[in-house]
């Protein structure tokens, strides 16, 4: 009957008629009324009763709730809920705190991290700008802590450059000790993950059991060297992984993460594993997440511009000034090369020494001014000269000192060819005789040009005779007095007479001459007078008398045809013949 | 591997089993992991041995190394008569960290006839016990095989 609401209690029927009058309508009614009247005792004997009821209520419990829910009834079911389910995990964590742990170990991991992240965001942040903008003497640093600390620069690059390969990862079962599975990175030794992880697990408890930890703490790093071993420990695994070189922090984070997801995927498994390890199917691609890598990154350029531009600069200032001390040294070296061409000059050696540019050498007195010289070369620095003397032999030099030595005659050059004077011009005798005695002197000339000197000589000595022979002494009518006019005349004639004299042997005739005017015989006495008048004078003048010869022509050889009286009186004269016997 | 000092467990499996830990392992970390892979009914099975270091103070074992075990040769010298006592108090002890675990009772040492201690009045103890036991030497390589079959057969039930 579904009335139910319309039901009230009636009243319990009497069995006996009531004072009334109405027993039949009382009747009647219990008799139309009775199945549900019985009907709403069971319903009522049934709510009534705390298990039935339950029963009942059990029945719909969770569609009720999912039907208040829907109305929209969300936060009245959950602030009703609330303290009932705060009260029951309190129960729970009272008596039995470890299952809802391990129930809340895979969220706990994720929410505790995240929170951290979060509060180590800001300070990251700054911490990168800093290190971006000291990058670019990144390497520098590297060498002077590699020169601090003692470690070479490789070492300390891949410190910094964390370089690192995850080589195993081990997933051991905590109670047994035993392999759930295992991941090797490509080309590493391994040994037998069943041994291997038993150890771990004995060293795991040998640690504990020695140095009285407490039992949920384990260790969770292992060093030697190179290697590292990382471990993780959760509720019902381990997870071991062999480091080698070294890893960022954030492996840490990937193994918890890979930690969780096995525990909450394989919870079950985990907790009846018996040493099978077929149900954990897609275990090792879990555990290959954790084989990470990283190789050293080249660094960044851009931020290494300003160490580029420093050293490029700093390679052109070394190339220019190399460059300016090449162009220099340059243009020494042509000057220093001019300066050896230059005669009377030998450069022994040119050089840098203390920051002056220094020339040594020989020098002859007659070079030219090597100052000179710098000035062609437009240096305007002076050089230091180390100059010792010496005696060039180069012609120019050797022809400028025989000119200062010999001292030719004007209008006689001196010419040196190979160690050999050569001279042009008419030098008189005495200086051509004394010339290959002389010419010894002069440090360079070896010889006299024979052929010249002797062609030389015999010019000189060709124009002394020629103008002895042509000079004619002029006497007055009948006289054979000298005057002082002619006399002077004579006199003129003494430097090629001395000069003959040296040449050879020699006869200076003196012949006296008159006019036809008068006898032969007059004429005769007359011109012989005339003669030995000059040949006495002559004498007086240092003549050697053994080599005149005076002789009186009378007018035998005129000296012209007396067709006037001018030539009439230019017989009346002495002429000379010089007869040279030998040249020496 | 469970017993007292120098009962032999060592040499008992030496030969027979794989290891990569040297037997100092046992000294200084207390236990020395070694494997061996057996076949049973057609299946073959990879056993991870703990060989245990064992002192006679008893109490000083490490029962935690014991936790997680499928089970256990229990090993006794026959020329020690002292033995036999502490391998009752370990299988006793056992019990009662770990429970109940299938093992086997090696009676070692068979080998040396005539130092043998082990005389009928312990065979009855045994017998009363219900042990399943084999006498082995390590030496001859006797029962050492079998020992670790019938262990495997009572653990794969």
């Amino acid at each position: 009957m579904s009335d139910g609401s319309t039901a009230r209690r009636s009243p319990e029927p009497s069995k006996e008629p009531s004072s009334n009058g109405t027993p039949p309508f009382e009747e009647l009614r219990h008799l139309i009324l009775a199945p549900e009247q019985e009907a709403l005792e069971r319903l009522r004997d049934r709510v009534a009763n705390p298990e039935t009821r339950t029963e009942d209520v059990s029945a719909v419990v969770a569609e009720a709730i999912q039907h208040r829910r829907a109305q929209g009834g969300d936060s009245a079911l959950s602030e009703a809920l609330a303290p009932t389910i705060e009260t029951a995990l309190r129960e729970s964590v009272r008596k039995d705190p470890i299952g809802l742990a391990n129930a809340l170990f895979p969220v706990m991991g994720p929410a505790i991290r995240r929170s951290i992240l979060e509060t180590l965001r800001s300070f990251i942040d700054s911490f990168n700008q800093i290190m971006d903008q000291s990058l670019s003497w990144q390497g520098m640093k590297w060498r002077m802590e590699a020169l601090r600390t003692g470690r070479t620069f490789t070492e300390v690059v891949l410190l910094h450059s964390l370089v690192f390969r995850v080589e195993q990862v081990f997933l051991i079962h905590k109670k047994t000790g035993l392999p759930i599975g295992h991941v090797v990175a490509p080309a590493v030794a391994m040994e037998d993950p069943s041994l291997v992880s038993g150890m771990l697990s004995a060293i795991q408890d040998f640690v504990r059991d020695s140095f009285h930890t407490s039992q949920t703490q384990a260790i969770n790093r292992m060093n030697v060297g190179d290697l590292d071993v990382w471990v993780e420990e959760g509720p019902y695994a381990i997870l071991a992984v062999v480091i080698r070189g070294i890893a960022p922090r954030q492996l840490r984070d990937t193994m918890a993460e890979t930690l969780e997801n096995i525990h909450r995927q394989y919870a079950a498994q985990l907790d009846h594993f018996d040493g099978d390890s077929a149900p954990f199917t897609e275990v090792n691609t879990l555990l290959s997440r954790c084989l990470e890598y990283k190789y050293k990154e080249e660094p960044k350029r851009a931020n290494n511009f300003y160490a580029v531009a420093a050293a490029a600069l700093l390679v052109l200032a070394i190339g220019g000034w190399l460059g300016y001390r090449w162009w220099q040294n340059h243009r020494w070296n042509e000057y220093v090369a001019d300066l050896r061409e230059q005669p009377g000059f030998a450069v022994t050696s040119s050089g840098w020494e203390r920051g002056h540019f220094v020339i040594r050498g020989l020098r002859d007195p007659l070079s030219a001014d090597p100052v000179a010289v710098l000035k062609q070369h437009n240096l305007t620095e002076q050089p230091e000269f180390h100059w010792g003397a010496y005696y060039a032999l180069d012609d120019s030099i050797v022809e400028q000192r025989a000119t200062q030595i010999l001292v030719p005659p004007p209008g006689t050059t001196l010419q040196v060819k190979d160690g050999v004077l050569f001279f042009t011009g008419q030098p008189p005798f005495t200086w051509l005789k004394e010339l290959p005695k002389r010419v010894l002197v002069v440090p360079g000339i070896r010889s006299v040009d024979s052929a010249g000197l002797l062609s030389a000589a015999q010019h000189a000595v060709a124009q002394s005779v020629e103008k002895i022979q042509s000079t004619v002494l002029k006497f007055p009518l009948g006289s054979a007095m000298l005057s002082s006019a002619e006399g002077g005349r004579l006199r003129a004639l003494m430097p090629e007479l001395k000069d003959l004299q040296g040449v050879g042997n020699m006869t200076i005739e003196v012949w006296g001459h008159s006019d036809t005017s008068g006898t032969e015989a007059t004429n005769l006495t007359l011109s012989q007078k005339r003669a030995d008048r000059v040949a006495l004078e002559l004498v007086q003048l240092g003549v050697p008398g053994n080599l005149l010869r005076a002789t009186g022509v009378a007018a035998s050889d005129p000296l012209r045809p007396e067709d006037s009286e001018e030539n009439r009186a230019y017989n009346r004269s002495v002429s000379f013949r010089l007869i040279v016997h030998n040249l020496l | 591997m469970l017993g007292s000092f120098a009962v032999g467990k060592t040499s008992l499996v030496r030969r027979y089993v794989e290891s990569i830990y040297s037997d100092k392992y046992q000294t200084t970390v207390g236990v020395k992991i070694m494997k061996k892979v057996a076949q049973s009914h057609d299946h073959e099975v990879t056993l991870v041995l703990w060989d245990i270091y064992g002192e006679d103070d008893f109490q000083k074992m490490r029962w935690t190394s014991f936790n997680g075990a499928s089970g256990f040769l229990l090993v006794a010298d026959g020329t020690r008569r002292a033995t036999f006592d502490k391998a009752v108090e370990l299988e006793q002890k056992s019990r009662e960290e770990v429970g109940q675990l299938p093992f086997v009772f090696v009676i070692n040492k068979n080998d040396l006839v005539d130092e043998w201690e082990f005389d009928s009045s312990i065979e009855d103890q045994i017998a009363t016990k219900g042990w399943t036991t084999l006498r082995s030497s390590a030496k001859t390589g006797e029962n050492v095989d079998q020992a670790f079959s019938l262990l495997l057969g009572k653990m794969m039930d």
